[in-house]
C-alpha cells in the first residue's frame, strides 16, 4: 500500500527532526575537526551520504512494509552472497577486509546486512503463531543471525559482528522467551565469553583490560580512553566552543570524526551539548518503542524492536567507550559518526520503523 | 476467536515492550551521571590535563662550564651537536618507525630494540635518544622524512669537546649519562635521568661547578608534537669556569715524554701543592668516552692489559725503591742516629740477620757518609741505618711525610699505598724496606709530596688541581698543610745529597742542567732478583725494573717538584732522570722567556690566553 494523505498526516515530524538534528550534530563535529586538516573531504562526503540516506529513507517510507517483508528472504540471501563476495574481492582497510569497492564508492555491506537481518528475523518470528518461542525457533533465529555474523567475523571486523547479537536478543525477547531458555542462554553466554576471550587478539584483550584498569598503561592501550575522558571532562558545562576544543583540534583525540565524535561534541559543546545529544538518542529510542507498541501486527512490532536493539547497542557502546566506561570497539555513534555505510543502514532502519508507525491505523 | 487471540498476543508484546522502558531510562540516567561526573565534578582536573597535553615543556640542555689551564687556556669546552630522538607518544606505527630507524638511519635492530627496552620505565613524553651526534647525512634524511615520521626528532645539544684529545685525560676525566645507580644513591644531587655528569677526573670532582642550569621552553604542540608556537622560555645557564693549576706547556712536555711508555709524570709547586702537570700513560681520548658507547667498546677499554683508564699518578702504588732512602735519611737525622761523622763502609754487600744483602754497585762504594750515600744511592749505608732505626721509626717518619695515606688530591679514586706492618714481621724485611723494596708502596703523587716536603723545609702540602672555580662549593678554598718537625741543618744535608746526585756524577746526573741547581734522587725497583733473572730465558720485559726519579729545583729556592715513574722502564738513572731534565728544561725556558717578555714589554702578567 502506497503513501496516502492520511499517512502523511501521521508522519512523525519530531522523530524525523531528531534524526536530522543528530545528523547535523555529527556534521558540525566533523566540520570542526576535519576542516583545515588532511581529512577535509570528510565533511562534503558526509553531507552527500546524508542526502543519499534521506533519499533511501523516503523511498522506504513510500511503500508499505509488508511489501518489503515479501521479498526479505531473497534480499537476505543476496546479502549473504555479497558478504561472501567481500571476503573474496573485498578491500582491506585497517586490517578489516570488510569493504566493497564500487568504483568511486567504497561500501561496507556488513552494515546494511544488519537491517536485512532485522527484517528477516522479524518476519521469521512474526510468522510463528505462538506467544513464546520454542527451541527450534530460537535455533533457526540464531542461525539467521549467526551466518552473516560469522561472515563478518571472517572479514576481521569483530566490532560489527558483535552488533548482530543485540538484534537476535531483542527480537527473541519480543518473540517470547521461556524462563528456562533465558537461563540456558545466560549459561551459554557464560561459557562462550571466556572462550571468546581466548579467541580475542592481543590488542582487543588490551582494550578490555584498559577499561577494567585505566591506569595500567596510560601511554599504550589506555591512551585513547584517557584522551577521550580528558576531552569530555575539559568541556565543562558550556564547552570550549566550535573549533576551540584543544583535544580534538590538536589531534590528541584519536578517530575524532568517527569513533570519538561524541568526545568532540562534549568538549566543544560541554555538558549542555552532550546531555542534549543523549536526550535526542533517548527520544528516538522511545519513539521506536512506541512504534513497536502501536504496530498493528506482529511483524510491525518486530521491526522497530530490532532497530531499537541495534540502535541502543550502538549508542551505549559508543558513548560508554567515549566516557571510558567500556572497551574500545570500532562501533560508530548512529547518525553522528562520519561514515556512509552506518548512516545509510540506520536511516534505512529508521525508515522501516517509521513506516510501521505511519501505517499503524491503516488496515 | 482468532481476533481475540491476536489481540491478547498483541497485548503480550506490548507488555514486553513496556518492560524495556525502565532499564532504558536507567541506562541513560547512568550515562548522564557519568557525564556530570566527568564534565562538572571532574571538569577542572580534566581541564588541567588538557592544558598539560597541549603545552609541552622542552628541556634546553645547559652546556657544561669550560675547563681551563692555569693561564686560562681552554682544555675542555662544548660544541654544538644534533641528536636524533624518538618520541614514543607520537609514534603511530612502531613497525614502520623501526623499519625507518634501522633501514634509513642504519641503526642496528638489536641496538634499537635495546634502547626501547631500556627506556620502558621512563615516561613516554620523554624522547629516547637513538643516535647521538648525528652527521649531516642522517640529519638530512630525518629532515626529508619529517612528515611521514614526525616521531623522529632532531634535538640540539651541547657536546663536551676536549680540545687536545688524550692530553691530561686522567685529570680532566670524561662525562657520561648519569647511571641508574647514581640516581638511586643521589651521587649527583639534582641530576635527572638522561643528564650528562662527570664520571672521572675533575669532571667528576667539580661536577657541581661545571654543571649548568638547564633551561626550558614551553611550546604549544599538537598531538604529533609539532610546535605551534612558544608560550614561555627560560634560557639555559652555562656551567661555571673551572680553572686548573695545570700548565699546558708542561703537560704537553710530560705527555710527549711518556709517549709509548707506561708510567706517570707529575710536576707540582712544592710551596702550595698546585699541580702543574699530571700525565699518565697510556691514556685515553675522553671525546670518544663521552658519548653513549656500546658495552663492547667499554669492555675493550676495561680489558686493555695496559689499563688506559688508570691514573697511574694516584690510582696505582708501587714500591718507591731508592727514593725511599730519602725518608730513611730524614728519619736517621730526625732520630739523631746520623751526624757529620757517621759513615759506613760499603763493600758491595753486607750480611744482616744471616742473609747477604747486595749494593747495586758490586765493587762497593767504600767509605760513604749521608750525602754520598744519597748521591750514589748506596744500599749498604741505608741497610745499616734502617737496621738501626727499626721498622717502627721508619713507619713513623714515612707516615709524617705522607706515605700510607691519601694525599687528598681533588681527584676521585686515589689509593693510599702500603706501609710496612702487620705480623709477623721479620727483621730482614726491615733491611729491604730501607731501600724501598718489599712491603712498601706509594703512588707517584705521594712520592712527589714527600720530596716536596724535603724541598720546602718540611711542609707537607695537599696536592691539588683547582686554581679557581667560578661556581659551586665543592672543595674550593683551603688546602690543609702539615709541618713536620725537622731541623733545617738536617734538610740541608739531604738536599746536598740530592744536589750531588744530579750535579756531581751521582745516579741522577741525567737530570742535570748547567746553571740550575736541580736536586733529585733516582729509584730502581727490582721486580725479581738478579739471580732469577739470569736463569730466565724468556721475554724479560714483564720483569724489567721500575724506574723512578723525584726531585725539585732549585736547591735554595724550591719552586717546582717533579716525579717521573716508568713501569718496567729499567734503571731510574737511565729511564727516568733524563725525562725529568726535559720537564725542568720546559719549566725554566718558559719561566725565563716570560720574565724576559715582561721586562721587555713592561706589562705585568704572563702569556696571552690563546
Amino acid at each position: 500500500m502506497r503513501l496516502d494523505r492520511r499517512m502523511a498526516l501521521s508522519f512523525d515530524w519530531l522523530w524525523f527532526l531528531s534524526l536530522l538534528l543528530l545528523s547535523a550534530a555529527g556534521l558540525t563535529a566533523i566540520w570542526s575537526t576535519t576542516q583545515g586538516t588532511g581529512l577535509s573531504d570528510y565533511l562534503g562526503r558526509q553531507a552527500i551520504y546524508i542526502c543519499l540516506s534521506l533519499l533511501v529513507f523516503m523511498v522506504l517510507l513510500y511503500f508499505d512494509y509488508h511489501v518489503y517483508s515479501d521479498y526479505v528472504s531473497i534480499a537476505y540471501l543476496a546479502g549473504l552472497l555479497v558478504l561472501v563476495l567481500v571476503l573474496v574481492i573485498g578491500r582491506t582497510v585497517n586490517a578489516n577486509r570488510s569493504w566493497l569497492s564500487l568504483g568511486f564508492f567504497a561500501f561496507q555491506p556488513s552494515e546494511l546486512m544488519k537491517v536485512l537481518v532485522i527484517c528477516f528475523l522479524a518476519k521469521y518470528y512474526a510468522e510463528i503463531d505462538r506467544d513464546t518461542l520454542e527451541v527450534r525457533d530460537l535455533v533457526t533465529g540464531g542461525l539467521i543471525t549467526a551466518i552473516p555474523m560469522a561472515l563478518v567475523m571472517l572479514q576481521g571486523d569483530l566490532g560489527t559482528a558483535v552488533t548482530f547479537l543485540p538484534i537476535y536478543a531483542g527480537l527473541s525477547f519480543l518473540g517470547g522467551l521461556k524462563r528456562k531458555h533465558i537461563l540456558v542462554l545466560l549459561l551459554a553466554t557464560a561459557v562462550i565469553l571466556p572462550a571468546g576471550w581466548i579467541m580475542l587478539k592481543d590488542y582487543q584483550k588490551g582494550r578490555i583490560q584498559t577499561v577494567l584498569n585505566p591506569s595500567s598503561d596510560p601511554q599504550g592501550m589506555g591512551y585513547q580512553p584517557k584522551q577521550s575522558k580528558i576531552a569530555i571532562g575539559s568541556g565543562g558545562f558550556l564547552g570550549k566552543g566550535f573549533k576551540q576544543g584543544t583535544q580534538g583540534q590538536l589531534g590528541f583525540l584519536p578517530a575524532r570524526h568517527t569513533d570519538f565524535v561524541f568526545a568532540v561534541i562534549s568538549e566543544e559543546r560541554g555538558f549542555l551539548g552532550s546531555i542534549s545529544l543523549l536526550g535526542l538518542f533517548l527520544f528516538v529510542l522511545f519513539r521506536l518503542l512506541r512504534a513497536g507498541r502501536e504496530a498493528k501486527d506482529k511483524i510491525g512490532a518486530m521491526i522497530p524492536m530490532g532497530v531499537f536493539s541495534l540502535f541502543l547497542f550502538h549508542v551505549v557502546i559508543n558513548a560508554g567507550m567515549n566516557m571510558g566506561l567500556l572497551p574500545i570497539a570500532g562501533i560508530p555513534l548512529p547518525f553522528v559518526s562520519a561514515g556512509g555505510s552506518s548512516l545509510l543502514s540506520f536511516f534505512a532502519g529508521m525508515g522501516l520503523a517509521m513506516n510501521v508507525s505511519m501505517r499503524r491505523f491503516v488496515n | 476467536m482468532l481476533d481475540l487471540q491476536l489481540e491478547s498476543s498483541r497485548q503480550l508484546m506490548q507488555r514486553r515492550l513496556n518492560w524495556l522502558v525502565a532499564p532504558l531510562v536507567l541506562i541513560f540516567v547512568l550515562l548522564g551521571m557519568r557525564l556530570w561526573w566527568l564534565q562538572i565534578l571532574q571538569g577542572p582536573e580534566y581541564t588541567r590535563l588538557a592544558e598539560k597535553n597541549r603545552i609541552r615543556s622542552i628541556q634546553v640542555v645547559a652546556p657544561r662550564g669550560p675547563i681551563l689551564d692555569r693561564n686560562r687556556l681552554p682544555l675542555a669546552e662544548n660544541r654544538p651537536s644534533i641528536n636524533i630522538a624518538l618520541d614514543r607518544e607520537v609514534m603511530k606505527n612502531p613497525d614502520a618507525t623501526a623499519a625507518f630507524v634501522t633501514g634509513m638511519l642504519g641503526i642496528p635492530p638489536e641496538e634499537f630494540a635495546d634502547k626501547l627496552r631500556r627506556s620502558r620505565r621512563t615516561g613516554a613524553y620523554q624522547p629516547i635518544v637513538i643516535r647521538e651526534d648525528a652527521d649531516i647525512r642522517d640529519v638530512s634524511i630525518v629532515e626529508a622524512h619529517k612528515r611521514e615520521y614526525p616521531e623522529i626528532l632532531l634535538t640540539r645539544v651541547p657536546r663536551r669537546l676536549y680540545h687536545y684529545g688524550n692530553l691530561a685525560s686522567h685529570v680532566l676525566g670524561y662525562v657520561r649519562e648519569v647511571s641508574e645507580g647514581d640516581l638511586e644513591s643521589n651521587t649527583f644531587p639534582g641530576a635527572k635521568r638522561g643528564d650528562l655528569v662527570g664520571k672521572f677526573g675533575v669532571e667528576r670532582a667539580y661536577n657541581q661547578c661545571l654543571t649548568g642550569l638547564d633551561g626550558a621552553r614551553e611550546v604549544l604542540v599538537d598531538s604529533l608534537g609539532r610546535e605551534l608556537g612558544t608560550v614561555a622560555e627560560k634560557e639555559a645557564v652555562i656551567g661555571g669556569d673551572l680553572q686548573l693549576t695545570l700548565d699546558y706547556d708542561l703537560q704537553v712536555t710530560a705527555e710527549t715524554l711518556l709517549a709509548g711508555k707506561v708510567g706517570a709524570i707529575v710536576a707540582m709547586d712544592p710551596r702550595n701543592g698546585e699541580i702543574l702537570a699530571m700525565a699518565g700513560a697510556p691514556s685515553f681520548n675522553p671525546n670518544s668516552l663521552s658519548t653513549r658507547i656500546t658495552a663492547e667498546e667499554w669492555n675493550a677499554i676495561l680489558n686493555d692489559p695496559d689499563h688506559p683508564l688508570q691514573n697511574r699518578a694516584i690510582q696505582n702504588s708501587y714500591p718507591p725503591g731508592s727514593i725511599f732512602k730519602l725518608v730513611i735519611a730524614e728519619a736517621g737525622l730526625g732520630e739523631d742516629m746520623v751526624d757529620e761523622n757517621t759513615s759506613v763502609v760499603c763493600r758491595g754487600s753486607a750480611v744482616f740477620y744471616n742473609n747477604l744483602f747486595h749494593c747495586w754497585k758490586p765493587s762497593g762504594h767504600g767509605y760513604v757518609n749521608l750525602e754520598n750515600a744519597i748521591a750514589q744511592s748506596c744500599n749498604v749505608f741505608f741497610y745499616t741505618l734502617g737496621q738501626r732505626l727499626g721498622i717502627e721509626k721508619i713507619v713513623q717518619h714515612a707516615k709524617a711525610l705522607g706515605f700510607g695515606e691519601r694525599t687528598g688530591v681533588d681527584l676521585p679514586g686515589e689509593t693510599a699505598g702500603v706501609l710496612p706492618g702487620g705480623a709477623p714481621w721479620y727483621p730482614g724485611e726491615t733491611i729491604s724496606v730501607s731501600i724501598g723494596q718489599g712491603q712498601i708502596s706509594a703512588t707517584p703523587l705521594q712520592v712527589l709530596r714527600a720530596v716536596s716536603a724535603l724541598a720546602t723545609g718540611g711542609t707537607v702540602v695537599t696536592p691539588h688541581l683547582l686554581l679557581r672555580a667560578e661556581r659551586g662549593s665543592d672543595g674550593t678554598g683551603s688546602w690543609p698543610v702539615q709541618q713536620i718537625p725537622i731541623q733545617p741543618e738536617s734538610l740541608q744535608r739531604i738536599r746536598a745529597g740530592m744536589w750531588a746526585s744530579v750535579n756531581s756524577s751521582g745516579t741522577s746526573h741525567g737530570t742535570a742542567i748547567p746553571g740550575f741547581d736541580i736536586c733529585g734522587k733516582t729509584g730502581t725497583v727490582q721486580i725479581i732478583g738478579a739471580e732469577r733473572k739470569r736463569t730466565l730465558k724468556s721475554d724479560l720485559s714483564a720483569f724489567e725494573n721500575h724506574a723512578w726519579f723525584a726531585g725539585f729545583a732549585s736547591r735554595d729556592v724550591p719552586e717546582i717538584a717533579m716525579v717521573v715513574f716508568i713501569e718496567h722502564g729499567g734503571g731510574g738513572g737511565a729511564a727516568a732522570a733524563p725525562l725529568a731534565k726535559e720537564m725542568f728544561q720546559t719549566y725554566f725556558d718558559k719561566k725565563y722567556s716570560e720574565e724576559l717578555l715582561t721586562r721587555v714589554s713592561g706589562t705585568a702578567g704572563g702569556r696571552e690566553v690563546r
